[in-house]
């Protein structure tokens, strides 16, 4: 392990620039369930990258352990090493609020805070002290929407409340309020499952836009997503990477036959 | 799936007159009806509960006042012309307001009736006449009008509630003539036929019950017969004899008394008496009051309770009033009656609305009597549980609920909480009561000691209520907040404590208005003691509503009846305003997601 390990870290040394997200031996456990076996992934920055795979396979779990929201579960233990940018992130000195700030994420279902929009976007820089003044939020709000393509449909409707919007609406609204934190990473569980085809259309777009500045991963069952989307895509299975690769590698000439079976239909 | 299985036509008609189908819809529409009719049961029973509180606390709302010219003599009040408030609250204003109306009702000499004329007005109506001078000290000398508070029994009198005198027909000229103390009336119409009736029709009911106590008797001759037929020796049977013997005796004298009442009741004329237990006839002819005490067909004897100004000339213009009640059944006496009406005739009693009973204390006299110091003291009782119970219990729900972890202390402390609100209130009370009072030295009959045991008994039912709330908060709220960087305190008081808020404070309020509806726990630390003055902080003595209520109904003054049917409506009054106020935070605070 260690050996793997100090090999790892030069490998890490060497693609310091490419690399966000380096995971190592990975085993996430729920109470007596093993969710996730042993993973060893890198995300590379400024690009999309998928986590495909049949439901209860453990990707979303394992998009979970990278802002350590896992640790609101009583029952979760996370094993393995995860580093943001070559540093531990479950060393003990990491306070996981920080970490979520700078890692955002975007659920599955649009869950705007019955607030105003502007205030859904604020929130995340008022308590992390990221504006000085009005003025800077509303700098900080209006870059944010620019980001999330929602500006233009909200610039003058920001006091009403973002539960009014429409779904896609308020998936983009989410979407800038992770944003608004400055994050480097931001994970998508899911992003348009609870959406129809036109607003997934626009948020696949944004995350395309998005790829310019973050490094995302996005988590989705729609393999059409995955290859719309992402330029690299791991295959889970029943808690294991299956296969790791380049995006139109997998989809096109996948190494493991239960990848090839998944993409074909068979299994999922 | 198994429709596909079955061939068509093979007993799934879509008409509905299949056996099943019928027997399916008629359960169905059973149900509905037994349901409705529960509803209907319920509602009829809430109806007829309110329609009576309300119905008997309306008897409350009003008091009433009779006023009277009375001597305010300098030497009887203030000797010295001091014009000192303490010298004259010293005066005995119960005699000048007693010389005011025996100086009215001149002609009452007996020392008996005097005492029932002292009755009419309130104990509390000669203070109110020394306040009146204390305030103005220039009245002191003049004659002035004063409306003096009427008594209880007055005040029940004007509302009806001893029957209302009834007036009955007459047609004859009525003439009077003295006969040493009694008087003598004649009419030239049979106009006393009906007082005749009535009491020959008591003779009759008389006569059954005597007829009763003679069957009664007569089965004890029966027996004693039949002993005396069993009996073993001699001396038993002579004993056994001699028995029968008395209650034959017993049961032919009551036999008599009845047939000889019956006799009197089927003669025509004769002239009967009236007594205590039997209703009252009172003749009012110019001005003054006679009562009957013994009528004929046509003429009756009575006496005078009430002389009027002149002696009464042959008259047409005269007036035969019976009463509702026996004079034996009912708190106040012919001569009060006669006194009243007169009094009411000559426009001296006035009847207004009742402020005093929503800003007096407790008294024992009912027309004193007000339920704002039982208002004061439920208000501080509700403060101190307030502001104990409601921090307390909404920060125990939110460690409990967002913060705690899941281990076996946790559990047990939430199975606990969950007993705590099924345990009987009395059980607080003891707790307080041995606890706050014996140990901590808590005043006795404070609302501080109320409050504490009522937050006690309301501080489960707010964790509860706290808890359930923030349960309801959908996790993807918490997820939303976690995600863009939230601890988990912020998360806790920015998102979801703001969207429990209508739930909590529905709790709370549901709570606070069953400690405000509590007795069993305030009785056992001194509540329910009696209290006069109004409380005016939390460690002065008070008593509150719900105990106030219980107080009044255990007195037996009968005004007291319609007191505690309004401290009732009352209670229910602040009870309904406090569920409106939750309804009303709750649609106020409501937020969708």
């Amino acid at each position: 392990m260690n050996e793997l390990l100090n090999i790892e870290s030069s490998d890490l040394m060497n693609h310091s620039n490419d690399i966000k997200i380096s995971a190592r031996g990975v085993q996430v456990h729920y109470g007596s369930n093993h969710a996730i076996k042993d993973v060893d992934v890198d995300i590379q920055d400024r690009m999309v990258t998928a986590f495909i795979g049949p439901s209860g396979c453990g990707k979303s779990t394992f998009l979970r352990c990278i802002n350590r929201m896992n640790d609101t579960i009583d029952i979760c233990r996370v094993d393995g090493l995860i580093t943001l940018d070559g540093a531990d992130i479950y060393a003990p000195s990491v306070d996981p609020v920080q970490l979520r700030a700078k890692v955002g994420m975007v659920f599955q279902k649009p869950n705007p805070f019955p607030k105003s929009i502007y205030d859904n976007v604020a929130y995340g820089p008022r308590i992390h002290g990221l504006a000085k003044s009005k003025a800077d939020l509303d700098v900080i709000v209006e870059k944010s929407l620019r980001r999330a393509a929602l500006w233009t449909e909200s610039k003058d409707r920001l006091a009403e409340p973002g539960t009014g919007l429409s779904g896609g609406q308020q998936q983009r609204l989410c979407i800038a309020r992770a944003v608004a934190t400055e994050p480097e990473v931001l994970l998508m569980d899911e992003p348009c499952s609870a959406l129809d085809p036109i607003a997934t259309s626009q948020i696949e777009d944004l995350i395309d836009e998005l790829r310019a500045n973050y490094s995302v991963i996005i988590v989705t069952h729609s393999m059409q997503q995955a290859a719309r989307v992402s330029q690299r895509t791991a295959f889970f299975h029943l808690g294991n990477l299956v296969e790791y690769g380049e995006t139109g590698h997998i989809f096109t000439n996948p190494e493991d036959p239960r990848t090839e079976s998944y993409i074909t239909g068979r299994i999922g | 799936m198994s429709d596909l299985t079955l061939a068509p036509g093979d007993g799934h008609s879509l008409s509905g007159d299949t056996v099943a189908l019928k027997r399916r819809r008629r359960a169905e529409w059973r149900l509905k009806a037994y349901g409705i009719a529960a509803i209907l049961l319920a509602g009829a029973a809430l109806l007829v509960l309110l329609s009576s509180v309300v119905f008997k606390a309306v008897g409350a709302l009003s008091e009433s006042y009779i006023t009277m010219p009375v001597e305010l003599a300098a030497d009887r009040i203030d000797p010295d012309a001091t014009a000192d408030p303490k010298i004259i609250y010293r005066a005995d204003f119960n005699k000048i307001a007693r010389d005011a109306f025996r100086a009215r009702f001149a002609s009452v000499r007996d020392r008996k009736v005097r005492r029932q004329l002292n009755d009419l007005i309130s104990v509390g109506a000669s203070f109110e006449l020394a306040q009146k001078v204390a305030d103005d000290p220039s009245l002191i000398g003049q004659s002035v009008d004063f409306r003096f508070l009427a008594s209880d029994v007055t005040d029940l009198y004007l509302k009806g509630a001893y029957g209302r005198l009834v007036p009955v027909e007459t047609g004859g000229t009525l003439g009077l003539q003295t006969d040493g103390k009694d008087i003598e009336i004649i009419s030239d119409a049979n106009d006393f036929d009906d007082v005749l009736d009535i009491l020959k029709a008591q003779l009759i009911d008389q006569a059954r019950s005597l007829r009763a106590q003679a069957g009664l008797q007569d089965n004890g001759v029966v027996e004693f017969s039949r002993r005396a037929a069993d009996a073993a020796s001699d001396s038993d049977r002579a004993e056994n004899e001699s028995l029968a013997a008395e209650r034959a005796q017993a049961r032919d004298r009551l036999l008599t008394e009845a047939t000889d009442l019956e006799a009197r009741a089927r003669a025509t004329g004769g002239a009967e008496a009236l007594d205590r237990g039997s209703i009252s006839a009172l003749i009012r002819v110019a001005g003054s009051w006679i009562k009957l005490t013994e009528v004929g067909r046509n003429r009756a004897r009575g006496t005078v309770l009430l002389p009027g100004d002149s002696p009464v000339q042959p008259t047409d213009d005269w007036a035969l009033l019976l009463s509702d009640l026996p004079e034996k059944a009912r708190k106040i006496s012919d001569y009060q009656m006669a006194w009243i009406e007169d009094l009411q005739a000559a426009g001296a009693v006035d009847t207004v609305f009742n402020w005093r009973f929503f800003t007096a204390g407790d008294s024992r006299d009912p027309e004193l009597a007000g339920i704002w110091g039982a208002t004061v003291g439920s208000f501080w009782t509700m403060l101190v549980t307030f502001l104990l119970a409601f921090p307390i219990g909404v920060l125990s729900a939110i460690y409990l609920e967002e913060f705690a972890p899941k281990n076996r202390l946790t559990d047990f402390i939430e199975v606990n909480i969950n007993n705590l609100a099924a345990v009987p209130s009395i059980i607080f009370g003891l707790l307080g009561l041995s606890v706050f009072l014996g140990f901590f030295g808590v005043p006795r009959s404070a609302p501080l000691a109320g409050g504490l045991v009522l937050a006690l008994m309301t501080l489960p039912t707010i964790i509860i209520a706290a808890r359930v709330a923030m349960a309801a908060v959908p996790p993807s709220i918490r997820e939303a907040a976690l995600g863009v960087g939230a601890s988990e305190v912020q998360t806790a008081f920015h998102h979801v404590l703001p969207l429990a808020v209508p739930g909590i404070l529905t709790g709370t309020i549901i709570g606070m208005a069953r400690a405000l509806g509590e007795t069993a726990p305030l009785i056992t630390i001194g509540m329910v003691a009696f209290i006069v003055d109004i409380p005016t902080g939390i460690t002065d003595s008070a008593t509150v509503l719900p105990v106030q209520v219980y107080r009044w109904s255990d007195f037996p003054e009968r005004a007291f009846e319609a007191r505690t049917a309004a401290a009732i409506v009352t209670l229910l009054v602040f009870l309904v305003l406090m569920n409106a106020l939750a309804i009303f935070l709750r649609r106020r605070f409501e937020r969708r997601w």
